[in-house]
């Protein structure tokens, strides 16, 4: 294993987003704290509480979650289309590291990417009294393997994706329509019938459902479907992650 | 001792067209190679198959004993790349260009700071350190790109056409300072457009056109009766152009 290579990866992935800090941290820094301030404060301070929690406790884990997964999958994807764009993923195919070595290198950028975001939101919510934890494992569990999947998602994005559009396709189209209805503002009871039963295909729902409860206690998916469609998906998108690295595919001509 | 290079029955395919057809030849440790043809003849695409930015159809290589796909790893340690093209994070400093390429070939810090050092001195850069890649001038560039391939400080180089573009002081700095490696032992294949600087560095050429290898031979042997090496060029390329 190449030890001092992985963490070459994790430096120039860490480099890459520190350069352009206000696009990678600032933005969503400031972007949650208007949802917290608007729709958590002011908002909420007219709504009635939530499963018996005030809204802008109950609206804080879902602004959390949607930050952890924007900031996982755009670093990855950006990363990896960029290296491809401008070549410089030589650099890499010709260095003595595994596909996997490349892999892992690739998710913990975007995971430490994550983490940045996802701290600096707590730290606002602190400002706000509305950071709480309940169940500290499971917190931990839903924001790095959400962080990981999304990760793997965003790599597989920057290895498909032709031009920088095609990069903003699966945001626009897949993870924020799916974000807003899979109860990031709202409980999934205040939905119409129809969308309450196709929230429960909504893998978006487990994970803010997921770090929700393990924030503050509420939840309405079962835990355990959130945990096996989380881990289902990291192997599945893993094999696939891993497969595509080993053919080449958008890499090695 | 191993062969610095050693490509057996090579052959590269893209899609439906042959790049590169079966080709074999060896390069001893120590040789300075020059390896010569039109574009398009298949020079790069051989460099992808020995470096792994290109999968090989069919036939194998291995550098200093180590097979590139089974061994990669070690084989990928044996060698350093200059490419033709800038393929370079732009927005990078050239410090952090060389510090993360070190890294990738598994160097320690201390080992870095101090190979980059010796580098960005022995290549006049050290001025530009902390510039951002993107704000060098055309030759700085090509320094850098030369320094990239030598952080890990690798037995066997291949320069892709590095003196393309530069000027008459760097390309004499660059032609003594190769001559100073080669010395020293390092193993240097060469591919160049200029002629008379594979006559002046190399002690062995291989023409490879339309994929295959037309002629390869110490340099003595394509100077011989007082000949040129681009009149015997000319003709080895020339003449199969004529024909098809």
């Amino acid at each position: 294993m190449n030890i001092i290579g992985l963490w070459t990866f994790v430096r120039r992935e860490l480099g890459r987003f520190s350069r352009v800090a206000v696009q990678t941290l600032i933005t969503p820094w400031i972007s949650a704290l208007l949802y917290i301030f608007v729709f958590g404060r002011i908002v909420g301070s007219r709504i009635d509480t939530i499963e018996g929690v005030e809204y802008i406790d109950f609206v804080l884990p879902g602004i959390l979650m949607m930050n952890i997964i924007m900031g996982a999958f755009m670093q990855t994807s950006f990363s990896l289309y960029f290296q491809r764009f401008a070549r410089h993923i030589e650099e890499v195919l010709i260095a003595p590291l595994a596909y996997w070595e490349m892999i892992i290198g690739h998710i913990m950028g975007g995971v430490l990417r994550a983490i940045v975001v996802g701290a600096g939101i707590y730290i606002i919510a602190i400002l706000f009294s509305a950071a709480s934890f309940i169940h500290v494992g499971l917190f931990i569990f839903y924001a790095l393997s959400v962080a990981v999947l999304f990760s793997l998602i965003g790599l597989l994005v920057g290895l498909w994706a032709q031009n920088f559009e095609q990069l903003n396709v699966l945001n626009t189209f897949v993870i924020m329509p799916l974000s807003f209805l899979g109860g990031m503002f709202n409980s999934i009871g205040m939905l119409p019938l129809f969308l309450q039963k196709f929230v429960l295909f909504n893998p978006f729902f487990y994970f803010i459902d997921g770090i929700r409860y393990a924030m503050i206690g509420v939840r309405e998916a079962n835990t355990g479907m959130g945990i096996f469609v989380i881990v289902g998906s990291l192997l599945v998108l893993g094999g696939l992650l891993w497969h595509l690295f080993r053919v080449g595919y958008h890499l090695r001509v | 001792m191993a062969p610095a290079l050693e490509i057996k029955n090579l052959r590269k395919e893209y899609d439906s067209a042959v790049a590169v057809n079966d080709i074999s030849f060896t390069i001893k440790p120590g040789e300075f190679f020059g390896f010569l043809g039109p574009n398009g003849a298949g020079k790069t695409t051989t460099i992808h198959c020995i470096t792994g930015v290109a999968h090989i159809t069919s036939g194998n290589i291995r550098m200093y004993g180590h097979d590139v796909v089974n061994d990669y790893r070690e084989a990928r340690r044996q060698v350093g790349l200059a490419p033709q093209e800038f393929n370079v994070d732009i927005f990078c400093h050239v410090w952090d260009i060389l510090d993360y390429v070190g890294g990738f070939y598994g160097m320690p810090k201390l080992e870095r700071k101090e190979r980059i050092e010796y580098l960005l001195k022995r290549f006049n850069l050290t001025e530009h350190a902390k510039k951002e890649f993107r704000m060098l001038s055309g030759g700085l560039k090509r320094r850098v790109m030369l320094a990239r391939a030598m952080v890990h400080n690798p037995p066997l180089l291949i320069l892709d056409e590095p003196t393309a573009g530069v000027d008459v002081e760097l390309r004499h700095m660059l032609w003594n300072y190769l001559r100073e490696l080669n010395k020293e032992g390092k193993t240097i294949l060469l591919t160049s457009h200029y002629l008379e600087e594979v006559e002046l560095l190399c002690n062995r050429v291989a023409i490879i056109h339309k994929g295959s290898i037309a002629a390869i031979d110490d340099i003595s042997a394509f100077l011989k009766d007082g000949k040129r090496l681009e009149h015997v060029y000319l003709e080895i390329t020339g003449n199969k152009t004529q024909e098809t």
